[in-house]
């Protein structure tokens, strides 16, 4: 079987094809620049053009793979990614699945896992779905020897969307999904001001810190590439400290992966106590200054 | 003025579901329905259009037999009209995004308005699939949304950066948990929604998801759960543990 690869990002792409490229044959289609052809793809198509939007892709993207005859389509799983993969399905009338972590093929369909009621469930399902979009981080991007022959393409027919402006975000460096440690703060902490003790104990710990969605996206007390969950990063370190957080499955599902869970709540009830291995019940601005002291020691 | 709909979707409270510590299955008999967290900001950004440039917010939701409930909660927060199409049963997309398309397709229609993608399933199919078969343009993930004239113009969230889009109407609009926060309607308006009006009606289609589902259970949780409730036992004993973890 031939799978068509497409991701805007190109870390996702390469771990894609890391994926796949054992037991299919695969050609990659991305907008990024960054070199992708030591993924074991047999072809890297680099997709350029003046006004690139989710349709004008997702149209070339259908008669693409009409053209070459592709047997499925893996989709690097982002916002642009899931757009993408929505019309696909109704351009080529097949089924898609969003967001999995595991493709194994039965007898004539395809076997997916993804998580489900909001991170709570792992659904485990049989379909003749043809597109998937994979969920970023699931394994580290490994280089072969071998290398892909590269082509471009220019796409020239206008999007319906005229991009006006593009706005960075803040941005550190910070790779969450490769930390050992995190502490990671919820809104538990109450003010900004809060993190102060947060980071002093990730120094200490020679970690990183992170945060619920509340602290990273509404409150912005955090950079958004700092977010732990469903929405925000998955990450799996052998150490997750989390502080006044209250343990909501989308939080749970992005650090369920972590080898020891600490936990430091004030209410002894919240749900955060049931997925971890250490909880101390206790108000954080008592418990962290008196664990800060006493690791000094 | 702008003709406005809303789709919006009920789902089982996820926060308070338990998981049969035996089958590891979640126990869903007796668990109450609620509007979709997306689905809410959906409603609210809808209503806030309505509010800041006149129109009418028309809610459709493909729903079961609590239906009803959830559409009361959405006229209280300000929507105008309410069309339940019953005999949604399970998450498939394939099946919503059509009869949404073919109610929505007789309606008089500028901006539509979706969540990005349901707090349950998290498949984000829906709002896509819709657009495309209602052949509009579909403007992804908005924190920010503005009209001007015939132009859409939001801010679009991505992973790594945002970008304004615009696009002429009519339009399908995804939002973002950020956009807003939904309003709690007082109890005047939640007596008042009772009087507006609400169709209740059938489809008939039948599309059949060729997904069946293998299993659904919760990932198996090993977790010690060694809990301390004196604080300073508690922090003597993670001192310990991290001491011998962290060199
Ligand atoms: C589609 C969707 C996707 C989502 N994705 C994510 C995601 O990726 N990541 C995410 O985190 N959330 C996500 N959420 C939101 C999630 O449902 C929760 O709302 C969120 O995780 C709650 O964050 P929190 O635990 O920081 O805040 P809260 O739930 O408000 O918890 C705060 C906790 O702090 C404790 N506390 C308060 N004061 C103190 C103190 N002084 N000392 C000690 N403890 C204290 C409280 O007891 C409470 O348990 C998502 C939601 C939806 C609908
Ligand atoms: N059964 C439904 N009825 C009305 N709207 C829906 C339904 N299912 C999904 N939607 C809308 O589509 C959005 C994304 O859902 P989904 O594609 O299921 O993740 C939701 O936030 C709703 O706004």
């Amino acid at each position: 079987m031939r799978a068509m690869v497409f991701s805007e990002k190109g870390e996702l792409a390469a771990q894609i094809a890391t994926i796949l490229r054992e037991r299919y044959e695969i050609d990659i289609y991305t907008t990024s620049d960054s070199p992708l052809d030591s993924y074991g793809a047999k072809v890297v198509f680099r997709i350029t053009g003046e006004s690139l939007y989710v349709d004008n892709i997702s149209n070339f993207l259908a008669d693409r793979f009409k053209e070459k005859g592709y047997d499925f389509i893996a989709i690097g799983s982002s916002v642009m990614g899931r757009e993408i993969a929505s019309i696909l399905s109704e351009l080529l009338h097949l089924e898609a699945i969003t967001e999995i972590m595991k493709l194994e093929e039965g007898n004539q369909v395809f076997i997916t896992e993804r998580f489900f009621f909001g991170g709570k469930t792992v659904i485990r399902e049989e379909s003749k779905a043809r597109i998937f979009t994979f969920l970023p981080g699931l394994v580290d991007p490994m280089p072969v020897d071998s290398r892909s022959s590269k082509e471009e393409i220019k796409i020239d027919s206008p999007s319906t969307v005229n991009v006006v402006e593009k706005i960075e975000k803040p941005k550190g460096s910070v790779n969450l999904e490769k930390a050992d440690i995190i502490v990671s703060a919820g809104r538990g902490i109450g003010k900004k001001e809060g993190l102060g003790i947060i980071q002093q104990l990730a120094d200490i710990l020679h970690g990183e810190v992170g945060g619920s969605r509340p602290v990273c996206l509404d409150y912005h007390w955090l950079s958004e590439e700092r977010q732990v969950g469903l929405s925000g990063k998955r990450v799996k370190p052998k150490i997750y400290i989390a502080v006044g957080i209250s343990g909501q499955v989308q939080h749970i599902a992005g650090m369920r992966g972590s080898k020891t869970v600490i936990a430091i709540n004030k209410d002894k009830n919240a749900p955060i106590f049931n997925e971890c291995d250490y909880g101390i019940v206790g108000d954080l601005y008592t418990v962290i200054p008196k664990l800060i002291e006493n690791l000094k020691k | 003025m702008y003709n406005i709909v809303v789709c919006f979707k009920q789902i089982l409270d996820i926060d308070q579901m338990k998981i049969d510590e035996k089958t590891q299955e979640p126990i869903t008999k007796n668990l109450p329905y609620r509007l979709e967290d997306l689905s809410k900001n959906a409603i609210e950004e809808a209503v806030r259009i309505k509010e800041k440039y006149g129109g009418k917010v028309i809610g459709i939701t493909f729903g079961g037999d609590q239906a009803t409930l959830g559409m009361k909660e959405a006229l209280a927060m300000g929507v105008d009209e309410g069309i339940i199409i019953k005999g949604y049963r399970e998450n498939n997309p394939e099946l919503t995004s059509e009869v949404l398309a073919k109610k929505i397709s007789t309606l008089k229609y500028d901006i539509i308005i979706t969540g990005n993608a349901s707090a349950d399933s998290y498949t984000g199919l829906v709002p896509g699939k819709l657009a495309r078969k209602l052949n509009i343009p579909i403007l992804g993930n908005a924190i920010k949304l503005e009209l001007h004239e015939n132009t859409a113009r939001i801010t679009r969230s991505m992973e790594d950066v945002n970008y304004v889009v615009e696009s002429r109407l009519p339009v399908l609009i995804t939002v973002e948990q950020e956009i807003n926060e939904p309003r709690l309607p007082p109890l005047i308006q939640i007596m008042a929604a009772g009087r507006k009006p609400m169709k209740i009606e059938e489809m008939q289609i039948q599309i059949q998801s060729s997904k069946k589902v293998i299993s659904n259970k919760a990932p198996k949780s090993d977790r010690k759960r060694i809990i301390f409730e004196d604080i300073d036992k508690g922090v003597e004993e993670v001192s310990k543990f991290l001491r011998s973890e962290v060199k």
